[in-house]
């Protein structure tokens, strides 16, 4: 193990340790940061409602009105309907005139946010073949009925 | 003969060179490095989020606020709360929430603000509805419902 060094040679530094040390900055960065990139479903808020606003004048054919219960079950117009339905629907709906019609979207203050979540995305998905942002109005029904 | 020739005088294991192991590791530490980001905030909340199709990466990270809604994790209630921050709050707060973050953010930054909406899959409707009010008097109305990607689409193509 000692070995015996020549004369005249520079003494080599014990490096062995490095790795060690290495590691430990390796192991304290994999411990405290997280991978996750966010990741999420981008929406964009209206403003916030002015004094005097103008009520847009909006055809009633122009409007397709989706209903969330809080049990999360989806009408359309009356008839309950699936996502997948509904993402078809509103794909026919949207492509005549996607700058001017609206979807409506109503819900329960009860209704889990998983469900308007999924109702988000399938609308979303319905409208990216159209490259256009969707027009959704939403409303959040009143605890007792009232609109 | 040959056998002779490659013997070696004594009996020692030849030794490994160790040196580019320091080298290989700082490799692998950089990588890491620069990949991950820290946790700034602790949660206090605890919250699954959605599953859905069409989400995509926030694009500046700088730029993105989050709110946090779940339950609390110590147990307190089982009512879901709002996290701001490091604490729990009210939706009252979030305005001067939004008004420090933005303070905090370069100009580039303020005009692309995002808030990142983190909320567990059972949250009432009506607390999200009073978030979503608080942001857009604030005028932040970039929001981003964080959920976790699905991979097979709801509609086929």
């Amino acid at each position: 193990m000692f070995r015996h060094r020549r004369r005249g040679e520079v003494p080599s530094l014990n490096t062995s340790s490095t790795a060690d040390i290495s590691f430990m900055l390796l192991i304290f960065f994999l411990v405290t940061s997280s991978m996750d990139a966010g990741k999420g479903l981008k929406r964009q808020l209206p403003p916030p409602p002015q004094d005097q606003e103008q009520v847009a004048d909006i055809l009633d054919s122009d409007i397709m009105t989706v209903e969330l219960s809080a049990e999360g079950e989806l009408t359309l117009d009356g008839k309950t309907i699936t996502l997948q339905q509904l993402q078809q629907e509103v794909r026919q709906f949207a492509a005549v005139n996607p700058k001017h019609r609206v979807v409506a979207v109503k819900a329960s203050p009860r209704t889990k946010y998983n469900d308007y979540f999924l109702l988000q995305n399938a609308l979303v998905a319905a409208y990216r073949p159209l490259k256009c942002p969707p027009r959704i109005s939403e409303v959040i029904e009143e605890e007792g009925g009232q609109p | 003969m040959m056998r002779r020739h490659f013997r070696r005088p004594d009996h020692s294991v030849p030794e490994l060179n160790m040196a580019s192991l320091p080298d290989l590791i700082f490799t692998v530490l950089f990588f890491f490095m620069i990949v991950t980001h820290m946790r700034d905030v602790e949660k206090r909340v605890q919250y699954q989020v959605p599953a859905g199709t069409e989400v995509e990466k926030a694009q500046h990270k700088s730029s993105v606020v989050h709110i946090y809604i779940g339950q609390p994790t110590d147990g307190s209630t089982d009512d879901y709360c709002i996290q701001l921050n490091n604490q729990i709050a009210t939706t009252a707060e979030i305005a001067r929430f939004i008004e420090t973050e933005r303070r905090r953010m370069s100009p580039e930054d303020q005009e692309r603000l995002t808030v990142s909406i983190e909320a567990d899959r059972d949250v009432p409707m009506s607390i999200i509805n009073d978030v979503k009010q608080a942001l857009r008097k604030s005028y932040a109305l970039n929001v981003s419902y964080a959920a976790t990607e699905e991979g097979a689409s709801l509609v086929k193509e």
